[in-house]
């Protein structure tokens, strides 16, 4: 209960967002990994694990920021938090585009003959891990900018 | 953020105005009671609009608020 008074309700959604990523990653990578090790990751399992990931994120959003809204007041946001969002989305923005062209490079690079590994399967799998690490630094980024503020 | 180089006097206008506590100017600048903690602690400078709301508040000049060092 102290955690809930030491931190505004944008504080802990914040917190709650990373804690989600943390969840989706635990799930997720390791079965991904396991799919790609068997040589599964071309089946339906792999399509199933990112159905039943988004699914969980879906559940535990609801659930958990229902909680937050509801025994921490929510507050209007001022020109402060606006500027930490733009700054925090910009770092996020600026990873998630690098991550992007690495991934491209690498599928320019790959030679001809090893083309068929990237199905649109794997493509979406590595779309889901450059989503989840840009958006744990968004939350990261602004958990800092708050409280470095205070 | 890091040392601003824009100071204000926001706590001492706030006592000298009857005692007002950071929530009753928060909410009458439009804002939130952690911008004017942040504003306090002088680890954010506001927007132009804001130091004008806050000055208007107090009904003192804006260099009697913020000052630039």
């Amino acid at each position: 209960m102290q955690f809930l008074n030491d931190y505004s309700n944008r504080e802990l959604n914040i917190w709650a967002e990373l804690v989600l990523d943390l969840i989706v990653s635990i799930y997720f990578f390791p079965k991904l990994f396991l799919l790609i090790i068997s040589g599964d990751i071309h089946s339906n399992e792999s399509i199933i694990l990112i159905t039943t990931t988004i699914f969980i994120s879906i559940a535990y959003s609801i659930v958990v920021f229902t909680i937050i809204n509801i025994f921490k007041e929510s507050e209007k946001k001022d020109e402060r938090d606006y500027i930490f969002e733009l700054k925090s989305y910009k770092i996020s923005n600026t990873i998630f585009q690098i991550s992007i062209l690495f991934l491209i490079c690498w599928l320019f690079f790959t030679p001809l003959g090893n083309h068929y590994e990237f199905t649109p399967t794997l493509i979406a799998a590595f779309l889901i891990i450059i989503t989840l690490f840009c958006s744990a630094v968004k939350s990261v980024s602004l958990l800092y900018f708050y409280r470095r503020s205070i | 953020m890091g040392k601003q180089k824009i100071k204000n006097q926001i706590r001492r206008l706030r006592f000298e105005a009857s005692e007002m506590t950071q929530a009753e100017l928060a909410e009458k600048a439009g804002v939130t009671r952690q911008t004017i903690i942040a504003l306090e602690a002088q680890k954010y400078s506001p927007s132009l609009e804001l130091a004008f709301r806050i000055s208007k508040i107090f009904d003192v000049p804006l260099e009697e608020v913020f000052q630039y060092n």
